[in-house]
């Protein structure tokens, strides 16, 4: 890592630790903690579909599963929410790996639409299903019985739960990258006859990078559902779930460390600007601004940010030197 | 002997595009594998190489049978292989690109960067290993190909057309690589066009033509056979002739 980099990122985390502070309003909270949460989603997407390029368009089964047993579990045995989070996990390696073992004989646009598929078909079964709240959903403890609820009246405890779960998926990223399975998903994303020709062995790879993403999308859904206390079919599984991570991870840049991040940073900023300025009539401008995003990534830039800079530092560094 | 295929067919529909095709390499060989355009000589490779398997028949190398084993399982038995149109992974470096193979036998990140090193000092690819392969043109690529398969540490290497498409004085200079990689040990099978290249580098060659094996020889004796006349000229030349 050249020595910019180190600074920048050493910038990024000053900024992230030190926002709190800085904003103290619970709004400009809220805010930061959703782009965190959202953050580490797209991050833990961006294992199989960034890195390895297999596009899933159902992550949100994973954030679901993960949302749903803290919940549940509340609900069945009256334990912390938190007490669910491993069991969301559990069920989530599981889910990834019966879906895995089928959608990776498919590629490209086929793999993305059983993806979608398998995360609509669970979203309307959980909306038939009492057991699990059906239509309704399931609603977390009212009031904390105590600090392991995770039921806090400020938003500054989640905010920081929220940034050290991203500093642990950004890590693993970072040590991914440098290792054999980095290569390897690299590998496979630009050419799999080729890769599996070297000695990848391609299904295998894939799968365990999926499960590993499922893992970490898994655990940002239980931190959704433990912050706000609910969950139901749309806001767990609904299929906005997994197209935010998409673009979000396709907007900083796919198949980078930070892109993720800073995708989710530009993103639900815009958002939450397009809540404040249109309230409630404006709830289907998200549908438009995903859509905008989405044609001005395809059309300019299909490596996201992260791809543009690349491009343009080396040009801004020749020219600050010159001047 | 290193690698055995016995029969080996491959069928599309009705249409077989390998028939009965026989064939057994020794330890330290250079092989040849000629024939004209549309032959089966590449589907007659994949199914060597792993990447097809044969519709019938059987591949066994050193001892082991491989007929039905997926690619991955031929690259850790030691064959390696390179493809027709580079499949070099382009928005990697050079360096990586080369490391992807070194990592089948160094797991550890510096090992495998040192195995890399190592090779693409033999390629003659060290001054270009930050550059994204995409950067390269042709020659380059095929060069790039060579070292990944060779990062894995091959006993045998299946080339395909790695030489096509280069200019006299880069096939020289690619020529005298695959002079080296066979001076490490490594039992090489060239698909090849260029009648020169094949001249001067293969010891045996075997000639391809409709699915089978329609000669084969040394290639000044080949080159002469009425057979594999025929088959890139036709038969015409001789009825005109005589």
């Amino acid at each position: 890592m050249s020595r910019n980099v180190k600074l920048g990122i050493l910038g990024l985390a000053a900024i992230l630790l030190l926002y709190p502070l800085l904003f103290s309003g619970a709004f400009a909270l809220n805010v930061g903690s959703a782009v965190l949460l959202a953050a580490i989603s797209a991050s833990a997407w961006n294992i199989v579909g960034g890195y390895a390029g297999q596009i899933s368009v159902g992550h949100g089964m994973f954030f679901g599963v993960g949302a749903y047993l803290p919940l549940l579990i509340y609900q069945i045995t009256g334990l912390p929410p938190l007490a669910g989070v491993p069991v969301g996990i559990a069920l989530s390696i599981i889910l990834a790996i019966i879906i895995g073992l089928p959608a990776f004989r498919l590629r490209g646009h086929y793999f993305s639409m059983a993806t979608i598929a398998v995360a609509e078909l669970i979203r309307i079964f959980t909306g038939t299903w009492e057991y699990v709240g059906a239509a309704i959903g399931l609603q977390g403890p009212a009031v904390g019985r105590g600090w392991w609820d995770l039921t806090f009246r400020d938003e500054t405890p989640y905010y920081y739960i929220f940034l050290g779960v991203l500093a642990v998926v950004l890590y693993v990223t970072y040590e991914l990258q440098r290792s054999r399975f980095g290569s390897y998903l690299r590998a496979i994303k630009s050419d799999e006859r080729a890769a599996s020709s070297l000695g990848v062995s391609v299904r295998m790879t894939k799968l365990k990078a999926l499960v590993l993403s499922a893992i970490f999308t898994s655990i940002a859904g239980s931190l959704y559902s433990i912050k706000t206390g609910f969950v139901d079919p749309e806001s767990g599984f609904g299929i906005l779930v997994s197209v935010q991570m998409v673009i979000i991870a396709a907007l900083g840049g796919a198949g980078s460390l930070f892109g993720p991040l800073v995708g989710a940073i530009i993103l639900v900023s815009l958002q939450t600007a397009t809540n404040t300025w249109f309230g409630g009539g404006g709830s289907g401008l998200t549908y438009i601004l995903y859509g905008g995003i989405i044609v001005l990534i395809a059309r300019y830039e299909p490596g996201g940010l992260y791809e543009y800079w690349q491009r343009i530092s080396p040009r801004l560094w020749r020219s600050r030197r010159a001047a | 002997m290193l690698l055995e295929a016995k029969n080996v067919s491959r069928q599309f529909g009705a249409f077989f595009a390998v028939r009965d095709a026989s064939l057994s390499i020794a330890q330290g060989e250079i092989v040849g594998l000629i024939g004209p355009n549309g032959a089966g000589k590449s589907t007659f490779f994949n199914c060597l190489a792993g990447d097809m398997p044969p519709s019938a028949g059987q591949v066994i190398f050193d001892g082991q049978d491989v007929t039905f084993a997926p690619p991955e399982t031929h690259a850790l038995a030691g064959i390696g292989r390179t493809f027709q149109l580079p499949a070099t992974f382009e928005d990697m470096t050079v360096l990586e690109n080369v490391m992807v193979g070194a990592y089948l036998r160094h797991p550890h990140r510096n090992a495998a960067r040192d195995r890399a090193m190592e090779v693409l000092e033999i390629t003659e690819l060290k001054d270009l290993a930050m550059q994204r392969a995409r950067t390269l043109g042709t020659p380059g690529r095929k060069r790039l190909e060579i070292a990944r398969v060779l990062a894995t540490s091959p006993r045998l290497m299946f080339l395909d057309e790695a030489l096509a498409g280069l200019t006299p004085s880069e096939v020289q200079r690619a020529i005298g690589l695959v002079r080296r990689i066979h001076g490490m040990g490594i039992t090489l099978v060239i698909v090849e066009h260029i009648m020169e290249v094949i001249m001067a580098l293969t010891e045996r060659v075997i000639v391809f033509n409709q699915g089978r094996v329609i000669a084969q020889g040394k290639p000044a004796d080949v080159v002469k056979d009425t057979q594999v006349i025929e088959a890139y000229l036709g038969s015409g030349r001789r009825k005109r002739r005589a």
